[in-house]
């Protein structure tokens, strides 16, 4: 292996493990993302330094240092810069750094040192296994072994990672929840597959970059942007029903204009997206991750609702009780209840009848209740004003006056 | 974990079951309303810290608003919507939903009550008759509704938003998917009516533009929040609840780890955190001057069934500018 000992170690944040080119810089770093006061944003310079900060000026505690990893929150240890790291984590850094070194070349370096017992894995045709492939995931598990979910994680989108051996195929995966050996995945002969990847159990909770786009089994392989996800489950659908083909739905950040559903379609209701069960959330981080939240796709106050003990309260009486807090007469005879007695109409503002209607649009009028006032009657509002958001307030009169322009936005 | 600061109090006589909503008063931090699984909507006074009113539904009660000083509305598994005069002492059930009713609210621009509801639909109520004053189908169960001026954003199951002009109910002015891949938990509209705000129960908020034009819809996004890693397990829970301050358009996030956070929307930034509450926080709501905040802190069973839940709490915090203001 050629280049050794190429670069004495950076330094490196011990809250979060991030290496930097300068210690002045990790110092700034250390000070705005682990030290800085979250209620008044003043930025000191140690953890303990923090803790007491707030406790003196906000009367707050602060137990944890923020933004460190697991385990490295401790705010009682005295770290400045590189000072004060615990020796034993100073040496596992050092190790892990040569590891990674060793193991995990950057993608322009492919043909350079490590790559002797790596390159083979680029080589093979499908189905054979390399002669140089087993040993690779142990040197994988020795040097970094909490790495390769990271790797994965972050590299996902870079296409061809040479030397990644085993891991290599993610880049090329269509992202397909959990990855079937066997199953779609064709259009990837040159990587060493299905034997490899079945030897991968590790692999198994890294989650896939786009988990929708698995679902339907869409091979968008390297979209740079994760969130683009929504496609395909509704847009047969949607397309059909409003006669118009949309590329995309609202993601993240699709920007065109399209992202937004206009009134147009009428029928969306054709669409159907929602799951019966929570598919179940990727990692970023490359930890193991748990929704707290049941399975079904159903809101938490429909889940309790279905409880025994409330079911009985609804089954009950739907008709109403009417039972009368057991303290009005008093609480309201209390002085400071300044409230205008016997305040009858709405605020001042509103003068207005309920609001502008339209007969005869999609609406279901409901059915007059006894006691229940004719509703007000209705002018027809041009439906060809799609805008008509537009109107400026004060509300003031029950038809806001059609023709004035404006806009808020 | 949690610790009592001394710019927050509990409020005492806090209702006996889940905390469904906290309201404050549109022109008073003085009263808060509180809606809880308990069938109760309680009134408080923040000033002394004592419950003043209280009336009961024959179910749980999901939701509860101010229409003005002096009255409320409320609805729930009962699906009745009732409104209830604290001068008099008086209820009456303005009408009925098919299914429980999930959301209500008050619209001042448009002197309406709008409920949405686990049938569908949303209705809306002329506070003066009162009476129904028109029911508008939805493409799924109502999760959620906000005002935002005259318009009606409203998100349902599916992931649906749409939003609705209160001055011409004829049809639905735009229909969106969220943006979020995850079911939609709350959406609240920012108080200068640029766009809204979306949770989901994957720990994430979305940023939403109302403006449909390419280059506004360029600036929404969405941001991770309410996740702890911990003994290597990255938990994500649900946003259950987002209250706007009326004048600095920041927002405070309440997730089912017990944390309120705050952020800045339009730069991005998070403003603060407070100290971990003892359980999920379930509905928050600033006062009318930005200077108090309720934070409901009370078990969603999004673990099922428990015993030894932390007990229900309403607390009433005093923020600051430095918390809630744009740097």
């Amino acid at each position: 292996m050629g280049r050794k000992k190429k670069k004495q170690m950076k330094p490196w944040c011990w809250y979060c493990n991030r290496e930097f080119d300068d210690e002045k810089i990790l110092i700034q770093h250390q000070k705005a993302k682990h030290f800085k006061c979250h209620i008044c944003h003043k930025k000191l310079y140690t953890g303990p330094g923090l803790s007491i900060h707030c406790m003196q000026v906000h009367k707050e505690k602060v137990d944890k240092v923020p933004n460190a990893l697991p385990g490295r929150h401790n705010i009682d240890i005295e770290i400045y810069g590189m000072e004060g790291i615990p020796e034993e984590d100073m040496k596992a850094h050092e190790k892990e750094k040569a590891g990674k070194d060793g193991v995990q070349p950057k993608k322009s370096e492919t043909e350079a040192g490590p790559s002797t017992y790596t390159t083979p894995g680029l080589l093979p045709t499908p189905g054979t296994m390399p002669p140089g492939m087993p040993p690779m995931p142990t040197t994988t598990a020795s040097g970094m072994a909490p790495m390769p979910h990271m790797m994965h994680g972050h590299m996902g989108p870079v296409p061809p990672m040479g030397p990644m051996g085993p891991m290599g195929p993610m880049g090329h995966m269509p992202p397909m929840g959990h990855m079937v050996p066997n199953g779609p995945m064709p259009p990837m002969p040159m990587q060493m597959m299905p034997s490899t990847m079945s030897r991968m159990p590790t692999n198994m909770p890294v989650k896939p970059l786009f988990p929708a786009a698995g679902q339907t089994k869409v091979t968008l392989s390297s979209a740079p942007v994760g969130p683009d996800f929504k496609p395909t489950m509704s847009m047969p659908g949607m397309s059909s029903a409003s006669g118009m083909v949309r590329p995309t739905f609202p993601a993240y950040s699709t920007s065109s204009a399209s992202s937004v559903s206009m009134a147009t379609s009428i029928s969306a209701k054709a669409t159907i997206s929602a799951a019966p069960t929570i598919k179940k959330p990727e990692s970023s981080s490359g930890m193991a991750i748990k929704l707290v939240h049941p399975d079904e796709d159903i809101s938490l106050e429909e889940m309790r609702a279905s409880l025994p003990k409330y079911q009985m309260m609804m089954e009950g009486n739907r008709a109403p009780t009417s039972v009368v807090s057991p303290m009005p007469a008093t609480s309201m005879a209390s002085p400071q209840m300044s409230m205008p007695a016997g305040m009858m109409s709405g605020p001042p503002r509103s003068m207005s009848m309920p609001m502008p209607m339209q007969p005869g649009a999609p609406m279901m009028m409901m059915p007059p209740r006894p006691g229940m006032p004719p509703m007000p009657p209705m002018a027809a509002v041009p439906q060809s004003m799609p805008m008509s958001m537009a109107y400026p307030y004060p509300p003031g009169m029950m038809r806001p006056p059609m023709s004035q322009p404006g806009c808020r936005f | 974990m949690g610790v009592e600061a001394p710019n927050e109090f509990k409020l005492n006589n806090p209702p006996t079951d889940g905390v469904s909503a906290v309201k404050f008063s549109p022109v008073s931090p003085q009263f808060l309303l509180v809606s809880s699984w308990d069938c109760s909507v309680r009134l408080y006074d923040t000033n002394n810290n004592s419950m003043r009113i209280k009336y009961t539904h024959s179910a749980p009660v999901l939701d509860c608003c101010f229409y003005d000083t002096v009255h409320s509305y409320s609805g729930g598994l009962d699906k009745a919507l009732k409104t209830y005069d604290f001068n008099t002492s008086t209820e009456t059930i303005v009408g009925h939903h098919e299914q429980p009713i999930r959301c209500v609210e008050y619209c001042p621009d448009v002197n309406v009550i709008v409920t949405g509801s686990w049938d569908s639909t949303v209705k809306l109520w002329d506070p003066r008759a009162p009476c129904s004053a028109g029911s508008f189908s939805q493409p799924d169960k109502v999760y959620t509704l906000s005002l935002c001026g005259d318009k009606l954003v409203v998100g349902t199951a599916g992931r649906r938003v749409l939003v609705w002009d209160l001055r011409n109910m004829g049809y639905v002015q735009q229909r969106r998917e969220s943006s979020l891949k995850y079911q939609t938990r709350c959406i609240r509209c920012f108080p200068n009516k640029q766009g809204y705000v979306l949770s989901s129960i994957e720990a994430r908020v979305a940023v939403e533009y109302m403006d449909p034009s390419p280059e506004v819809q360029k600036k929404k996004y969405a941001f991770k929040c309410h996740r702890i890693k911990e003994d290597g397990v990255e938990k994500i829970f649900p946003v259950n609840a987002v209250a706007f301050h009326g004048s600095f358009n920041t927002f405070a996030t309440g997730g089912s780890d017990g944390f309120v956070n705050i952020w800045d929307g339009f730069n991005k930034k998070r403003l603060c955190q407070f100290h971990r509450y003892p359980t999920s926080i379930a509905s928050l709501s600033f006062s009318s001057d930005g200077t108090l905040l309720a934070i409901a802190s009370s078990y969603m069973y999004e673990g099922g069934e428990k015993e030894n839940v932390p007990e229900d709490a309403v607390y009433i915090r005093k923020v600051s500018d430095a918390e809630t203001k744009p740097k």
